[in-house]
């Protein structure tokens, strides 16, 4: 066993530039010649633009141009992950507040932001649809214009995107002693990445490069190819490590329009978000969700029926996927005689909404683990208890035709009943909760990678995954280093630069440590094959009888290490070995969400409060998360990806929403008046642990991490809030202020 | 950020000279805290910016002078905080100071740039008005001295007139022994603005002071000098209603993000009732903390 | 308007011409090019852009670089000597602080100037001084054990 392979915490890679500041983030890379940009928006949620005139603005020294949808193709270029709906920039009519009119290109920052400011757009407010009721509203306008949705769309005169069912079995066949019907609410929150996107473009030959805080650079390279009519094999895609994605880094948001910039100016072009305009680009699928529970009196789980209403933004971007992916497995991690869910994909005028860890599990699982706990208070039941009576076994298919259960789930319940002491006597004034959830992994995948082991040992891994703080880049050298006997420290991973290192499909839905991991683990597998020809060659031995195993060659009387029969194999004139890996997952035909589940995130999360009654502040004493993970390729990161996961997750359900006005405009943009936890905000208590089962898909027996631990915080501490108070919330963030009113209201 | 001057003066009358110069065309830089916030988004736009550090008279620095501390302007909140005569004397002050902010704020915010900013949020005014603090005022026309309840009028808005400036905030030593407390409402643990800021001292002869901000324009202050309130024996019911009529003057904005009206009148008469039992308590203590 | 001014960036004194209505930051990013000390909100929320300024942790984004005249400012890039990495440093590396990160250059510099004046602090005195350096990875637990660390092994 080498240092720093498998089941150890190697230091991050990275690790070093990041306490030196010498880690480069897009903001720190030198552009030589390049334009500054910003963008210009206007006041208003949803208005008509009248008019825009930038010859001001083009007086001010240093400025090379404004560009405006009039200087763009016509009709004017659209983009989108799912569809192209998304115009460059704001065509005709702002659709949400902060849709850019019009960008300046400056040869300094300061002459940009002063042209930016003397931008003079004459427009007219309109009426906007702003939430789920306004969506849902027909007497509201619509949000998009009806030529961009299919002809044969039923629903092409409404804002209701798309509408799906889901399920098995039928909810209405079905008889429950007791039937549980509520609404739950989700906010719109923002990702708040501390490190805001960045975009930048360059004309380069007959073609061009494009760098950007991307977590997928081979998306952005197709979608580049096809807006600029390029061969991929022109495009070429730098994404530097990012400093927080969340999924809010997936999919292009300003790289079309400073790649039309750049291409105009000749030049590079550089557009730096500021933190308030990232609020304006990105945020979570806000929800409505009717849930309706029905359970037998000895605590079996009948059915489960749901309508959700996603409140998505004016640009699908990829909130669609968000809701069917999300929605399909809303049932949870449960077993039931039926299941239904009719989910809905609106439309309306603010930002748009697009991926955000936990895809929609949040949203969903707050709704139906709230009322799970509704019903376990009418039939008189241990929430623990119904929970673990419903909890599908090993292998079990709960879901039928789909991946059934991976992993003993019911040991990772156990574990956070246990860490929360469940069945300990309650200090007064307390409550405790517990929830659970699961999300599914991704459904198709592919990913290459190449390792190059060196002539003096050493190797270099290229793996197409972003680095945005989930470690991807430690864990595949610590494969690398177990598969080929070498030490972590000289292993260095190569990765975002699409013109030299190889394919990989995305970074998103936990799926880097089980699909590229696996691509990683195939490829220092090739390089094992051609060491073991090496060997039989070189020690004349049938290749047959040569076995590599922990970074050894084993002969039937002798053995090496791998780095010895290679430079052996190598020879003088030295050179490297070469392997090729492909990680492949397929689409299932006809499967709803392309694909059945390539594992899945399950996580039990407990917590133990107090609410102060004069105030409504919420106090947590102790909370616990425990996630099923295969098998921890390096803990130390496990444990932050966890932890972290946890802290958001407080965040969303205990601080963190957008405040609008009346015509839909975002109050709080910025740190002041958006907040999220801090150092001083954590639990008294927080624990993180993991299930090892080795049952994963991915090395070793791995599975993915990094979503798990905030798919039930909100659930679970309202749960432990009514456990304290009696309070049934069903509304997030559960801020001080609600509480009271709860309060006020229950009295 | 739009460009503009900077001058660094090195005397008071340099310092007037520049105010008078310019008129509304001159910001006062001190911590920078509230300034650079807006002159970044645009909301102020001054010709030219005055850094006032370097001027003697306002320098950074708290001395005694006849029964009373005296802090210089350029005094910021993290010196407030750590200062023992301030820690034993004001300690409400302190509670107040040490919560502005992060700690990289209160290593730049001054104790007058917090008072001349004259948020109806700004933590330390309803300690300095329950102290009864006394500002400096230097000017064209000299010095004067305007205590501090005459010296907020509204939210932005001080006694200040044009061309003047604050050299110090001088805070008088108790002549009776006092119990005093400060307590706020947040949103989050962590580091946050007020929805409430409160402050109440208790004297030795049952005279209460309530200081409260951030639940209408400016800062209130006001006193029960009945002695119920100061008496710990005495039931809530005989508290209540003198609570009632201390706080009928706040009128919270219906606008704002950080809490509703409702909730902030509650929280006001929790705080309040709880900041006072605090003050019972360090006054019987006979210790300030 | 261009201001001289003279300053001393990690140890060593340096003559600018910068631009009255630049921040510290600004000049430290674009005039020196220490692109180490971050940007994000740029009102002294996050406590990202935190340098170390005669010897307190400041935010540089709420700083006009003017001010700085005869100061002395310690950034991250200042930390290691000698191209060896400070205790504080490796103590980050070791409990696998940096997560994504970001804010750990001004989380860096908080908890060093927290050690410049506190070198036994609690761990409630940790959260204080770390308070103002927000972390989306939210990885608080790894960096104030690192800081506690670091403060065991500097004793």
């Amino acid at each position: 066993m080498t240092s720093g392979g498998i089941g150890s915490s190697p230091h991050r890679g990275g690790g070093y530039g990041r306490v030196t500041g010498h880690q480069k983030y897009f903001a720190d890379l030198k552009l030589p010649e390049a334009l500054h940009a910003k963008l210009v928006t206007i006041d208003a949620a949803r208005a008509r633009i009248l008019s825009i005139d930038t010859s001001a603005a083009e007086q001010v020294p240093g400025v090379r141009f404004v560009t405006t949808a009039a200087d763009l193709p016509q009709p004017i270029p659209r983009f989108g992950p799912q569809v192209p709906d998304r115009p460059v920039l704001a065509d005709g009519e702002v659709k949400f507040h902060g849709e850019p009119v019009a960008a300046v290109a400056a040869e300094t920052k300061d002459a940009a932001e002063e042209a930016a400011r003397l931008v003079a757009v004459e427009y007219e407010v309109l009426e906007g649809v702003y939430t789920v009721a306004d969506a849902l509203d027909p007497a509201k306008p619509l949000v998009q214009d009806p030529s961009l949705r299919p002809e044969d769309d039923p629903l092409r005169g409404t804002n209701i995107r798309k509408e799906y069912r889901f399920g098995f079995g039928d909810v209405d066949a079905v008889t429950a002693d007791v039937v549980i019907e509520h609404t739950y609410a989700f906010p719109m929150v923002t990702h708040f990445a501390i490190e805001p996107h960045g975009f930048a473009a360059a004309p380069d030959g007959d073609g061009i490069t494009i760098w950007s805080t991307i977590q997928h650079p081979y998306w952005l390279q197709r979608t580049i190819a096809g807006m600029f009519d390029l061969p991929l094999s022109k495009v070429r895609v730098i994404a530097p490590d990012l400093g927080g994605g969340f999924g809010g880094k997936q999919h292009p948001k300003f790289e079309p329009l400073v790649a039309y910039m750049a291409l105009r100016a000749g030049r590079p072009v550089r557009l730096l978000l500021t933190l308030d305009e990232t609020f304006q680009a990105v945020r979570r699928a806000a929800t409505e969700v009717l849930v309706r529970t029905g359970v037998n009196r000895d605590g079996t789980l009948v059915f489960e029926d749901f309508v959700c209403n996603f409140l998505a933004g004016a640009y699908v971007d990829i909130a669609d996927r968000v809701v069917t992916k999300s929605s399909y497995w809303a049932g949870g991690p449960y077993r039931a005689s039926a299941v239904r869910v009719l989910t809905r994909t609106l439309l309306s005028n603010t930002v748009p909404s697009t991926a955000f860890r936990g895809f929609g599990v949040p949203q969903l699982s707050w709704a139906r683990e709230s009322n799970l706990d509704e019903a376990a208070a009418a039939i008189g039941i241990d929430r623990l208890e119904l929970r673990l009576r419903n909890l599908p076994e090993h292998l079990e298919e709960f879901m039928p035709g789909d991946t059934p259960a991976d992993g003993t789930w019911r040991e990772t319940v156990d574990k956070a009943a246990e860490l929360i002491g469940w069945d300990a006597p309650l200090p007064p004034g307390r409550g405790r909760g517990i929830a659970i959830g699961l999300k599914s992994g991704p459904t198709t995948g592919l990913s290459y990678s190449m390792v190059r082991l060196l002539a003096d040992g050493s190797a270099l891994v290229f793996a197409g995954t972003s680095d945005m703080g989930q470690g991807a880049r430690t864990v595949f050298a610590q494969i690398a280093a177990q598969e080929l006997g070498i030490p972590f420290e000289r292993i260095q991973v190569v990765s975002g630069d699409t013109a030299v290192v190889p394919y990989d499909q995305q970074t998103s839905a936990s799926r880097s440590t089980v699909i590229m991991g696996n691509a990683v683990l195939a490829a220092c597998r090739d390089v094992l094959a051609k060491v073991r020809a090496m060997a039989a060659r070189v020690y004349d031995v049938d290749e047959s009888e040569v076995v590599t195993e922990d970074g050894m060659v084993r002969l039937p009387d002798r053995k090496f290490t791998v780095v010895e029969v290679a430079q052996a194999g190598l020879g003088r004139l030295g050179g490297e070995v070469i392997g090729i890996g492909e990680s492949r997952k397929d689409a299932t035909p006809g499967h709803p969400l392309s694909g059945t589940a390539a594992f899945f995130e399950f996580n039990a999360t407990a917590c133990e409060v107090s609410v102060d009654p004069e105030t409504g502040q919420i106090t947590i004493h102790r909370y616990v998360t425990v996630s099923d993970v295969g098998k921890a390729l390096n803990p130390n990161q496990v444990h932050g990806q966890d932890d972290g996961a946890a802290v958001m997750g407080l965040g969303h359900t205990l601080m963190e929403h957008y405040i609008f006005d009346d015509a839909g405009r975002i109050r709080n943009l910025g740190a002041i008046d958006y907040r999220i936890p801090t150092a001083k905000d954590l639990p008294e208590e927080l624990i993180s642990a993991s299930v090892e089962n080795a049952d994963g898909p991915g090395p070793y027996g791995a599975k993915g991490i990094s979503e798990g631990s905030l798919l039930v915080t909100s659930p679970a501490v309202g749960s432990a809030v009514r456990d304290a108070t009696g309070l049934v919330i069903r509304d997030l963030p559960l801020t001080p202020e609600r509480v009271w009113r709860a309060m006020k209201e229950q009295q | 950020m739009r460009e503009f001057e900077f001058a660094r003066p090195g005397s008071l009358a340099e310092a007037v000279a520049l105010l008078e110069e310019h008129g509304a065309g001159a910001h006062l830089l001190a911590g920078g805290t509230d300034l650079v916030i807006g002159l970044r988004k645009g909301w102020l736009a001054p010709s030219v910016v005055v850094d006032c550090k370097r001027v003697p008279e306002m320098a950074a620095g708290i001395r005694e002078d006849g029964g009373s501390l005296v802090i210089g302007a350029s005094t910021v909140m993290t010196d407030v905080v750590e200062d023992p005569r301030i820690r034993e004397h004001f300690p409400a002050l302190v509670e107040a100071a040490e919560v502005v902010g992060s700690v990289q704020i209160r290593n730049r915010a001054t104790l007058a740039g917090n008072i001349c900013n004259c948020s109806p949020a700004a933590d330390t005014a309803p300690p300095l008005l329950v102290y009864g603090a006394v500002v400096h005022v230097a000017g064209r026309d000299g010095a004067r001295q305007v205590p501090i309840d005459d010296f907020i009028l509204g939210p932005n808005r001080t006694a200040l007139a044009p061309a003047e400036l604050v050299t110090a905030i001088e805070i008088p030593l108790p002549e009776r022994r006092i119990g005093s407390a400060y307590l706020r409402h947040t949103r989050r643990k962590g580091t946050d603005l007020a929805s409430i800021t409160l402050c109440c001292s208790v004297d030795e002869q049952g005279v209460t002071r309530i200081a409260f901000g951030s639940i209408g324009p400016r800062p209130f202050l006001v006193s029960d000098e009945t002695g119920v309130l100061a008496d710990p024996d005495a039931p809530d019911e005989a508290k209540a209603p003198i609570f009632e009529e201390m706080f009928a003057q706040a009128s919270p904005s219906p606008r704002s993000m950080r809490s509703g009206p409702e909730y902030r009148l509650a929280m006001l008469r929790v705080l309040g009732k709880r900041a006072l039992q605090t003050a019972i308590e360090r006054l019987a203590r006979g210790q300030s903390t | 308007m261009k201001i001289p001014i003279h300053i001393k960036v990690n140890g060593e004194w340096r003559d600018l011409d910068i631009e009255a209505h630049h921040t510290l930051l600004d000049v430290l990013r674009d005039d020196l090019e220490l692109t180490g000390t971050k940007e994000c909100c740029d009102e002294g929320e996050c406590g990202t852009c935190t340098v170390v300024a005669d010897g307190r942790a400041i935010c540089s984004c709420l700083a006009l670089a003017a001010e700085f005249d005869g100061a002395e400012v310690i950034t991250v890039e200042g930390l290691a000597v000698d191209g060896r990495l400070s205790p504080l440093q490796q103590a980050f590396l070791d409990n696998a602080a940096p997560q994504c990160g970001f804010c750990i250059p001004g989380q860096l510099m908080s908890a060093h100037a927290l050690l410049l004046h506190n070198p036994r602090p609690t761990l409630d005195e940790v959260h204080e001084a770390l308070g103002g350096n927000l972390c989306r990875c939210a990885g608080y637990l790894q960096i104030t054990e690192a800081v506690l660390q670091a403060a065991e092994a500097s004793s």
